[in-house]
Parts: C-alpha cells; structure tokens; sequence
C-alpha cells in the first residue's frame, strides 16, 4: 500500500472492520493465518510506528486535555521535555481544543473528545494511522472537520486506515476496501468502484450494494 | 525501573489528587474508622489488641478498591487497549500502578497510625519504618488483588459487590476481633489460607510485641508468596494480543 493516502474500510456493523484494525494493531492474534504490518508481525516493536484511536474515547477523564496527550506522549518514549512539549501544543492546536487545554475531558462533549482522542494517536508523529470508526457520533459540520484534519495528516506523508459503516466517510477516501462478514468483498479507487457497476451514475452505496449481490450469487452457485 | 513505569505512576498521582473527594475520603475514612473503634472499646487491654489489625485490614481494603475500581475503568473506558497497542509492557503498568497507589497506601498508613499513638493512645512497642515497610508489603499483595479481580468485573457496582466476597470473610476470619486460635478448628483452618491473617499477625508484632521484620519473616514470606502469585494471575489476564 503507497503511503500518505487514506483507505478506508468500510462495510455494515459486524462486517469485521474492528476485529482486522485489532489484528493489524497487534491487540488479537490471528487464530489462523498470519499478520503483517510495515513488512513485520505486530508487536512492541512496530507499536511507536503506528498510531491508534480505537472506537471508544479512550481517554482518563478524571485528567485534562493536556495531561491525557502529555500522558500519551511519554507512553511513545517522546522523552525530550522541550520537544515533547512543542509537538503536544501542536497537535491540541491541530484539534483546535488549545483554548480547553486545562478542562478534565470529563468537561467536554462528545465531538470534542473524540477530538482529544486523535490527537492522542497522533501526538508521537507515526506514519501509519489507525482510526475505528473515528466519525461516529459526529454531527455533519464536524464530520467535514475531521476529514479536513485527516487530508492535513495526509498530506504530511501519513498514512490512513479508517473504517467506517457510512458512504459519506467512504467518498473521502483515496482507496476502499468493501468488507461483509469477516470477507474482503471488493477493493480499489472509489471511481473504480462505481465504474464496476456498469452504472454511469452509480454512487458508493450503489457499488457496495452490487458487490454484495454479487457476492451473495456467488455463494447460492 | 523504567522509564514507562514511572510515566504511569505519575498518571495515577494526577488522577487521584485531581479527585478531590477520593482524596479527602481515602484520609478522613480511616480516621472515622479509627475512631469508632476507639470510642466503641473502653477496654485499655481489647483497644491495643484490635487497633493495630485495623491498621493491616485498611491498608487490604483501600488498595483492593482504588486499585480494583482504577483498573476496571482503564479496561472499560478503552485505555487499557490503547496503552495494549503502545510500546509499554504489562511490567510497566503494573509497576506503574504498584508505584503510584503505594504513594497513597505511606501516606495513608503514617496519618492513620499517629491518630492511633497519639489520640487513642495505643500501646507501641516498635519502629514506624518497620510499620510501613510491612504496610506496604500489604499493601502490594492489595494493588495486585485489585488488578487480578478487575478482570471479573464488568462495571464499577460489580467490583463493589466483590468486597463481601474477597474481603469481608478475611477481615472475620484474620483475627481483628478475636484471636484465631480460638476460633473452630475448620475456621483455623480457613483462616491460614488467607492472606489477611498474615498481615494481622505480622503488624500485632511489630505494635505490640516489640518484633522487628526478621521476626516476623514466615508471615512476609506468606503475603510475598501470596503477592507473586496474584501478579502473575494479575499480568496473564493483561496478555497482548487477548484484549477483549
């Protein structure tokens, strides 16, 4: 996979988006098969490569927006206080929460936690990215936010895995994987996605549902 | 110790001085305790037998629930499974919550026992230092009881419920109220298979019979056994790659 694009994994509740991201993070361990992330099997060693906003907050409440991505920070071996320091200002600014930087999360509201939350996973700068439904439970304006934060982390070469189980996420998304009970059902570009339908007009949902159809034909033969 | 351990401990500070009512509780709740016992026993002789047990039986409880509790909501609030996928190791949270709690566990065992000395003029026969080394020697077979019995619970009501279950029989059976050798023999026999009942021991000879550590070594050699074993439990159910 090149890196600095954004793919998306997308698919219905269920579908095994959660269990692949845990996979790839090294929190399961495959009961057959095997994993490989950055060329290795998961483990402490890829952890400082790879960044992590799992589906919950995940957050310490009881602490503030600067202690949690402090608290992350030096989790990351960012040991330098100076340096440390800087990049924690940078990414609670990236997240727009410096104003807040003090209030306990228990504080804030959901949008704004889940922004904490990302900049947690982002705060020791790794080059891949893993983000569990990180839209969920976000109204449009900071929907539209959150990818405009994500195509920032895109741009300065990071690469990003996200699921989701909404088209509109999908659109964002430079590569798409389709995903229906624990099975890769299709992949590629979103234009090649649609153009597989055959459709001229043809939307994400329109090429999700034919790939399931056509999974499911194949399954009755 | 690492680096990673210190990280975490120094979180575990923040979180609990940043609760002020846990803080002010985990300081005036053993004081109230203390007092009860005081006012509710005017027998000299019964006071100095019971009051230092108190002291081993709060150190158990406090550390069981803020550990237990702490632990149960690094699982269930997700920042368990973010610290699983970083490069800390299970060594450094346990260190890490080991560290931080026993900060509280000193601090809570010197202000419980001048109140003891000083207020309620318990009989001492003994060195404070040799008090607080085996406090916190309870104290961390009571941090790794927390993070091991965590595991079965799943929310904050169900880790209180296991408090009558772990912790209550052992503070009937461990002797704080009357001696365990004239207990029924099938109670004696329970009670030695407790931990609790070592540490009672172990503080009532070092208050009141003048012991020092040394002496006391079968019931540090018990609680240390005791403790290895509930870290072990305690880091297999913290096992990368089964985070569930």
């Amino acid at each position: 996979m090149p890196s600095g694009i954004s793919f998306g994994l997308l698919g219905p509740n269920g579908a095994g988006k959660t269990t692949l991201i845990r996979l790839l993070v090294g929190l399961l361990k495959p009961k057959s098969g095997s994993v490989r992330i950055l060329g290795q099997t998961p483990s402490r060693k890829t952890a400082p490569l790879i960044g992590y906003m799992p589906q919950l907050h995940s957050l310490y409440t009881e602490l503030s927006v600067i202690q949690n991505v402090n608290f992350f920070a030096r989790v990351y071996q960012m040991n330098d206080k100076r340096q440390r320091n800087e990049r924690v200002e940078e990414v609670i600014r990236l997240v727009d929460l410096w104003q807040r930087r003090k209030d306990s999360v228990l504080k804030l509201s959901g949008g704004m936690r889940q922004r904490v939350s990302l900049a947690c996973a982002i705060v020791h700068n790794p080059p891949l990215l893993f983000l569990d439904e990180p839209t969920v439970g976000l109204d449009p304006e900071l929907r539209v936010t959150f990818w405009e934060h994500f195509a920032t982390l895109t741009k300065q070469g990071i690469t990003l895995i996200v699921s989701s189980h909404t088209m509109d996420d999908a659109a964002h998304c430079d590569r798409l994987a389709f995903m229906r009970d624990g099975k890769l059902i299709a992949h590629g570009t979103p234009n090649e996605l649609r153009e597989a339908t055959g459709k001229p007009d043809a939307t994400l949902e329109d090429a999700f549902l034919h790939f399931i159809h056509r999974e499911l034909k194949e399954n009755v033969q | 110790m690492s680096n990673n351990t210190l990280t975490i401990a120094n979180r575990i500070i923040y979180q609990l001085i940043r609760d002020r009512r846990t803080m002010v509780l985990l300081i005036a709740v053993p004081l109230v305790i203390a007092s009860i016992v005081g006012v509710s026993i005017p027998d000299k002789q019964t006071l100095d037998y019971i009051a230092p047990a108190v002291l081993a039986v709060l150190i158990l409880f406090f550390g069981f629930l803020l550990t237990g509790i702490s632990f149960l909501r690094e699982r269930s609030q997700g920042t368990l499974e973010r610290l699983m996928a970083s490069p800390v190791s299970k060594l450094d949270i346990v260190g890490g919550y080991l560290l931080g709690f026993l900060l509280f566990a000193v601090l809570q065992t010197m202000i419980l026992f001048f109140y003891l000395i000083y207020v309620l003029k318990i009989s001492f026969h003994g060195e404070l230092w040799q008090i607080i080394v085996f406090e916190i020697i309870i104290g961390i077979l009571a941090v790794c009881l927390g993070i091991f019995i965590s595991v079965f619970a799943r929310n904050e009501f169900q880790m209180v419920q296991f408090i009558p279950i772990i912790i209550v029989p052992q503070m009937f059976l461990c002797g704080l109220l009357w001696p365990v050798e004239q207990m029924p023999d099938y109670l004696q026999w329970i009670a030695r298979f407790l931990p609790l009942t070592y540490g009672v021991d172990g503080i009532r000879a070092l208050m009141l019979q003048g012991q020092n550590l040394l002496d006391i070594g079968k019931e540090i050699g018990v609680l240390a056994g005791y403790t290895v074993g509930l870290m072990i439990l305690a880091s297999l159910t913290l096992r990368r790659g089964a985070a569930s």
